[in-house]
């Protein structure tokens, strides 16, 4: 299928598919979709592999490949990648999905995962540690219960040898969250200020699930987390739980100093939201000169017509859009113009 | 001596799998046909010297390279709790008597840079320290070493160069 226009706009009822197609081009911008983690999911009831294409820019030709006994092949214009981190850069997008609804006032877990893709975005390496940490956290649980057959010696030394990896990788992973942040912020409390009329003052709190101590620097902090890990494997080994460690960051949104999670009303959590994405999507352009695409499933709906037209001003003519919604009468009139309209009852997903 | 890749993984392979009929190695745990193998025999090789491997496969790899001149230490594995692989069930205990026993100058650890692979180098780092001088062979770039936004385009370019030339 070929974009012609700079929106296209895929309107359909629900459950007809019409988010597969944003979902595809998610994957293959950024090798995760909004909707699912799990690739089983992505391909065709009683297919082996799925297979998707994209050809980004004119030339660069992107594809990836999911099979269903698990595993991908990652390919740029024909080669294979040995990283699929390297098919990250020709197709760097922002998805904001009805998902997102619940951002602000939701379980810290959205807001960890709003943030990791950001930072992904902006270093792919980061996917890298990502997967690092969780693989030590299931190799870290699944000691205590092998734990059982070892010495306490063997036990206490194994456990070390997991914190020091912790320590490191939780460091790098605050680090780049909070790098992260402070980039965005200012962006954020930028849109905020325009969304609100000049009313509210945007601000972020970054609550990281270690004790970051000292200056923000790589030694001081990794030695401070491993610290704290080995200070609270006692309560680990009762508890079943690791309570030190990036899994357990927050980050806090305060409209004029107080928690919008708690204090803020409906309206504003939305205007937040709308502040979030819009920043995003400045920040990408910035840090890479061009503009990212901008998904939109399901969600323009969900916004009055004023945050919907503030919506298509910022975005303006610079981002491509790939819109999704039920009907076209949820979009305002402006948001028709220049735009590609699919009716998703007509086309195929084969 | 120059063997397509593909020939030496098949002829490794067919090593691994001929190894209960071949057997190991008293001493270092590489397959062998002999109760002590070749490497381990061999008198000219530096035997103040041990290189820690995973497996017999990693062996011949480093032996194809020629750079390494010491005697090998085969542990059978890495450390997984997943795959419910304790220390226990390693060629770990042996490791440390060798050690003790003989005067070791160096341990040098081979192991892949993968969570397992860093988990098994530091518990064995933990027990070698006391008999001997431990290192590590280094592997490209840390996971997600520190670079600023800037440096990782120069980075990526860096690695692509990296592989066009093979
Ligand atoms: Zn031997």
């Amino acid at each position: 299928m070929e974009l012609t226009e700079k929106r296209l706009l895929v309107i359909g009822s629900n459950g007809i598919g019409k988010s597969n197609l944003l979902e595809a081009v998610e994957l293959i911008g950024s090798l995760r979709t909004h909707r699912t983690g799990n690739d089983q999911d992505l391909i065709k009831w009683g297919e082996k592999r799925a297979l998707l294409k994209a050809i980004a820019n004119d030339s660069e030709c992107l594809e990836i490949e999911l099979r269903r006994k698990g595993g991908r092949q990652v390919r740029r214009n024909e080669k294979i990648l040995g990283r699929q981190l390297d098919l990250i850069g020709p197709l760097r997008c922002v998805c904001f999905s009805s998902r997102d609804l619940d951002l602000v006032r939701g379980e810290p877990s959205l807001r960890r995962n709003w943030l990791d893709k950001v930072v992904q975005q902006l270093e792919p390496i980061y996917c890298d540690l990502m997967s690092r940490y969780s693989k030590l956290m299931r190799q870290r649980n699944q000691l205590w219960h092998h734990c059982r057959f070892c010495s306490a010696q063997e036990k206490n030394d194994l456990l070390d040898a997991f914190d020091i990896q912790m320590a490191l990788v939780s460091t790098r992973i605050h680090r780049r969250r909070s790098r992260a942040l402070r980039h965005l912020q200012p962006l954020a409390a930028n849109w905020q200020e325009t969304l609100s009329g000049g009313k509210e003052k945007l601000e972020f709190e970054y609550c990281p699930g270690s004790k970051l101590e000292g200056e923000e620097a790589e030694e001081p902090w990794r030695l401070s987390i491993q610290q704290q890990l080995l200070e609270q494997r006692e309560d680990e080994e009762r508890l079943g739980i690791c309570r030190i460690g990036p899994h357990r960051d927050e980050v806090k949104f305060l409209l004029d100093g107080a928690p919008a999670r708690r204090f803020g009303s409906a309206g504003q959590q939305r205007t937040i939201l709308l502040a979030l994405k819009l920043a995003e999507l400045e920040l990408l352009g910035q840090v890479y000169g061009e503009p990212p695409l901008l998904l939109l499933d399901d969600v323009l709906a969900e916004l009055d017509p004023n945050r919907q037209l503030l919506l298509l001003e910022a975005v303006g003519t610079d981002h491509q859009c790939l819109v999704t919604a039920t009907h076209l009468q949820a979009f305002e009139g402006d948001w028709q113009r220049y735009s590609q309209i699919i009716e998703a009852d007509s086309f195929q997903l084969n | 001596m120059r063997q397509p890749e593909e020939k030496v993984k098949t002829f490794a392979n067919a090593l691994l799998s001929a190894k209960s009929k071949v057997g190991q190695c008293k001493t270092c745990f590489h397959l062998s046909a002999e109760s002590e193998c070749e490497i381990c025999r061999n008198d000219s090789r530096d035997r103040e010297q041990i290189c820690v491997v995973a497996d017999s496969r990693d062996l011949l790899a480093l032996e194809r390279t020629r750079e390494f001149k010491g005697l090998y230490h085969v542990l059978g594995g890495l450390i997984s709790p997943m795959d419910g692989i304790g220390p226990e069930m390693l060629q770990i205990t042996s490791l440390i008597k060798r050690v003790d026993k003989n005067s070791i100058q160096e341990v040098i650890l081979a192991l892949t840079p993968s969570v397992e692979g860093d988990t098994t180098s530091l518990y064995l780092a933990k027990l070698l320290k006391p008999f001997t001088k431990v290192s590590r062979i280094a592997y490209g770039l840390p996971v997600g070493s520190e670079l600023e936004y800037a440096d990782e385009v120069t980075l990526s370019r860096a690695l692509e160069g990296r592989q066009n030339m093979e």
